[in-house]
């Protein structure tokens, strides 16, 4: 096997992904139009690539590092792509948006993340197909919500700036210390792949060709955990502190000379 | 300044003819934020004779090879206190005093919010002082100031200088963290109406900012030093590969702590260099939001990169490549800063008086500094430079270049508002440029010596071609800076008694500080401009066209005491976060001998976990009577936090008891340490939890708690809920977890 042939064969199906595709269908279907279709379709495709590309072949049974790949694709990058593209005005109902609150959905975020790196958990995701499809759908939903306050269609739902650079970098503290967990100490949450099964005969290729042994392997993910994740949080802390500056020069035509706080 | 305002004083003097009479009194017992900004910069001072003599005798030892001036042991010694002066002892109480001074007066506040806080903040610098400097009497610390283990443990260094060193830390860092936590409280609660977070002066908004990376990267430290001190005298190993302890942990922790610390020093030279630059150009700062917002992201940045200071360690290369990048990231927020300051200045009418030549050195030679930076986060290249002088260079291009520089354009701007004097603009000019060259001088040719392969940390060196001229050149530079510093304080003590009088607004500026007589009035303001914008003074001056207005709406934290203790308990957070994971590093496959499964009865905690829980409820149901005015009913359930929060402090007591004598002490294996530390440290916090409600029921029995205006209860139950909070993350880490995986 080499690397070539295994992003051209390494693809396999995943009920999941029909969920995706059927959720971008929805969207579509639903707004016509409304919202940003590029930022969703993107996120639904991301999400998608993420469940059947060569990528999680490798995360099923091979690479530790690759399941955290997938991880950050998952519960990170798409699902703030896909609740940035909902149509503005889009509010939860009533009942869910009183659940629905910042300590919530940051628990919500944070403790899927750790959560599934209990390693009995990590095991069973990457050994049966039904644990991961509950895991892949946890990750995107309780993702989703994280990004809740932050990226809500409706200001209302949003938390304001402020206490959105607290969400976000408390978020990050909370994958560091896993991160450095994983990285820095002999801490095994994933056991199942230290030594993988190799039914399709990709562990060489891994091994040997991408110099990936066990040891780098797990250090690989925790330091993909520690430093991307922390790298997309910054980001969107940053998206923040634009957005609250930016408020200033939007509104500085219309605003009243004398307005004190 | 020219046209001085017309009805000056004579004689513009910082005590009032009253105080004059006992003003070593007045000194030693002000809890004024002005006062106490003078002490900083005064100690800062004192400190820089100290640690600028030591620079001497290192550059003079290394001035010729094979040099015999200093034996290798004076060597090591003055170049760790050297370290440790520089960066605790002079640059952050420089800054600290800057910001004691300016901050309230930026903002128009009347004062710190806890001034008898900063009151032991600013003793606690000389406090920590004078322990680091006792050690000449017990023998200095040799080991340098990152005192990397097992180098600083006691079979290398017996000296109790080490000791004495991390002692002096340890209350400097504590001094420090609650400087940071009145910075914030502060800045939250007592602007001037108007003076919304948006628009406050960047020197404030970057401080404000570099106040949370102190209250958080310190307990770091403070957590290190603590295990450095309990392998030293407690017989523990946590630093001790020979008994399965980690050197590297200690490189984790020191430069975890380092990194931010690296900001702490230059966020507030950027917050000065910001202030400057605008009023010595005429014109507002070129990307306000950029500057401000771009210090945030460098904030969160500097703790995420710690791990590039270790690239020579041996991490692995997968860790080096992710800390590489990070580590470049940095570079761009701070890079297009430098852009911003440029900007400023195009175009400007640019007055080129002291404060602004500082600047401009700065700007030269912090990028310098900056891109000699870059070089050390690409791995390869820094396995090669990093042990050699051209390591030295960077930091003292970064530190000296640029920190130092701003310090000194800060001391040179304010100077006139702190004493209502002029520093004299010759000596000032002359001062600059030989700071200028003799930096330039010692520190340039070091680059080159780097790549020679001279190593750092050495006390001397073969006569290798090229060395001795170049080191002797360095030496000079160092001579003519030591020359630069003996005009500096002439200048001060000059311009203290003759300079001239400096009028409210000498260099006609635009915030709020210069809005006051120079020195300020002890109230600080007769009366506050209106704040409609970033620049006050510039509105009211132009009426006619006032800057565009900022947005107001904004958030105020109205009570000092809970937005206080919101800062402690982050600051705590981050302290106990480093014990928890030390436990999981060394717990994580237990050590042989005792451990989590065998040693410790989890039935028993449960039980005792238990009443600490409810004492959270029993002091919910307190506050809640506290708030109906309910005295009675307030002080019963107030009582039944003490007793059950006594209970837990006599269960830990029985747990600890039972180890003891199974002969389980502090250093039998890294299990017991890590665990005494984590629930001994957790315990001592429960202790003071208990002593502030045992205060607080006193107070409520004696009918003296209604009587103040703020109850201090809903403080200490934030405090309290948070040691419980703390508890259920001790109990998972130490207790449960250990069981089930």
């Amino acid at each position: 096997m080499t690397t070539a042939r295994l992003l051209l064969t390494g693809w396999s199906w995943n009920p999941m992904a029909a969920l995706v595709a059927a959720a971008a269908g929805a969207y579509l279907l639903a707004f016509r139009g409304r919202g940003r279709p590029v930022l969703f379709l993107a996120g639904c495709a991301l999400a998608a690539l993420a469940l059947v590309s060569p990528l999680a072949l490798l995360a099923s049974r091979y690479l530790f590092s690759a399941h955290m790949a997938q991880h950050l694709i998952l519960l990170l990058v798409a699902p703030v792509l896909l609740v940035l593209g909902l149509p503005a005005g889009c509010r939860l109902p009533a009942a869910a948006r009183g659940l629905l609150r910042a300590p919530v959905a940051w628990t919500a975020g944070v403790g899927s993340m750790w959560f599934w790196h209990v390693p009995a958990l990590c095991d069973a995701a990457a050994a049966s197909a039904g644990v991961h499809a509950v895991q892949s759908a946890s990750l995107l939903l309780l993702g989703a919500a994280f990004w809740w306050p932050i990226a809500a269609p409706d200001p209302r739902d949003r938390i304001g700036p402020l206490g959105g650079i607290g969400y976000l970098f408390s978020a990050c503290l909370a994958c560091t210390a896993l991160g450095i967990i994983i990285t820095l100490t002999p801490a095994e949450v994933c056991p199942i792949f230290r030594s993988p099964a190799d039914p399709v005969g990709i562990l060489a290729l891994a091994r040997r060709r991408w110099a990936l042994g066990p040891e780098r392997d797990r250090q690989l993910g925790g330091l993909l955990m520690w430093v991307p994740m922390c790298l997309v949080y910054l980001s969107a802390i940053f998206v923040e502190l634009a957005r609250w500056y930016g408020e200033a020069a939007e509104r500085a035509p219309s605003a009243p000379p004398g307005e004190a706080a | 300044m020219s046209g001085a305002a017309p009805a000056l004083p004579a004689a513009p003097s910082i005590l009032t003819p009253e105080e004059q009479a006992h003003r070593r009194l007045v000194w030693i017992s002000t809890v004024d934020h002005k006062r106490i900004g003078i002490l900083y910069l005064v100690f800062a001072l004192v400190f820089f004779a100290v640690g600028g003599l030591e620079a001497l005798f290192i550059r003079l030892q290394l001035a010729a090879p094979n040099n015999t001036l200093l034996s290798p042991d004076t060597f090591n010694a003055l170049f760790t206190l050297h370290g440790t002066t520089m960066i605790f002892l002079v640059v952050m109480p420089a800054v600290f005093g800057l910001v004691n001074y300016c901050l309230p007066l930026m903002i128009g506040a009347r004062d710190m919010a806890f001034p008898r806080l900063n009151a032991l903040s600013v003793w606690l610098v000389l406090f920590g002082g004078a322990l680091l400097y006792f050690c000449v009497l017990t023998g200095p610390p040799t080991m340098g100031w990152f005192a990397y283990a097992p180098l600083s443990e006691t079979p290398y260094t017996p000296s109790l200088g080490v000791d004495y060193w991390i002692v002096a830390l340890l209350a400097l860092g504590i001094g420090s963290v609650a400087t940071g936590i009145n910075f914030i409280t502060t800045v939250l609660c007592l602007r001037a109406p108007g003076m919304t977070l948006r628009r406050l002066p960047l020197f404030v908004w970057i401080n404000f900012v570099n106040a949370f990376i102190v209250i958080l990267a310190l307990p770091v430290l403070n957590a290190g030093l603590i295990m450095l001190l309990m392998d030293r005298r407690l017989g523990t190993h946590f630093f001790l590969a020979r008994e399965g302890g980690s050197p590297v942990l200690w490189q984790h922790i020191f430069w975890g702590f380092g990194h931010p610390e690296v900001y702490i020093l230059a966020l507030p030279a950027f917050g000065i260099v910001s202030e400057i630059i605008p009023v010595f150009a005429r014109k507002p700062i070129f990307g306000y939001g950029f500057v401000a917002s771009s210090s945030v992201a460098i904030g969160i940045l500097s703790f995420g990169v710690w791990a590039h200071h270790m690239f020579t360690v041996g991490m692995g290369h997968a860790a080096e490549n992710f800390f590489a990048i990070a580590s470049m990231l940095i570079a761009i927020p701070t890079g297009v800063k430098v852009l911003n300051w440029s900007a400023t200045l195009i175009g400007g009418r640019i007055r080129m008086d002291v404060p602004l030549l500082y600047c401009v050195a700065f700007l030269i030679q912090f990028t310098i500094g900056g891109l000699s930076g870059v070089t050390h986060a690409e791995v390869a290249l820094d396995w090669q430079t990093k042990n050699s002088y051209y390591l030295v260079a960077h930091f003292h291009y970064v530190a000296v270049g640029g920190i130092f520089f701003a310090l000194l354009a800060g001391l040179h701007y304010w100077f006139p508002k702190i004493t209502g004097r002029m520093l004299d603009d010759r000596l000032g000019r002359l001062g600059f440029w030989l700071f200028v060259v003799g930096f330039n001088a010692t520190f340039m040719i070091q680059h080159v010596l780097g790549f020679m392969g001279m190593p750092r940390r050495v006390y001397t060196y073969p006569d290798l071609p090229g060395w001795h001229w170049m080191n002797l050149l360095s030496t000079c530079g160092a001579g003519v800076m030591a020359v630069a510093s003996l005009v500096l304080l002439w200048n001060i003590a000059r311009s203290l008694r003759r300079g001239r009088p400096a009028g409210d607004n000498p260099w006609e500026a635009w915030t709020l500080e210069w809005a006051t007589t120079s020195p300020p009035p002890a109230h600080n303001f007769e009366r506050l401009p209106e704040v409609r914008g970033r620049r006050p003074l510039w509105d009211l001056a132009h009426p006619e066209r006032p800057d565009p207005p900022t947005p107001s709406g904004d958030i105020v934290a109205p009570d000092h005491t809970r937005a206080a203790v919101w800062c402690l308990i982050a600051s705590e957070a981050a302290f106990f976060g480093v014990l928890l994971l030390v436990f999981v590093f060394f717990n994580i496959s237990p050590p042989a001998g005792p451990n989590s499964r065998n040693s410790l009865e989890l039935g028993r905690t449960l039980a005792f976990s238990l009443c600490l829980f409810l004492s959270s409820f029993t002091l919910w149901r307190s506050e809640a009577a506290e708030r109906r005015g309910q005295r009675r009913r307030m002080a019963a359930w107030l009582g039944l936090t003490i007793l059950l929060g006594l209970v837990f402090i006599v269960g830990q007591g029985r747990e600890y008891l039972g180890l003891f004598h199974r002969g389980i002490g502090f250093g039998t294996n890294l299990f017991s340490s890590s665990f005494y530390i984590l629930t001994g440290f957790h315990g001592l916090h429960v202790c003071a939890g208990l002593i502030a409600l045992l205060i607080a029921l006193g107070l409520s029995l004696s009918g003296e708690l209604r009587r103040r205006g703020a109850s201090p209860l809903g403080a200490i139950g934030l405090y309290w809920h948070f040691v419980d909070a703390v508890w259920v993350f001790v109990l998972a880490t130490v207790y449960v977890l250990p069981r089930l995986l």
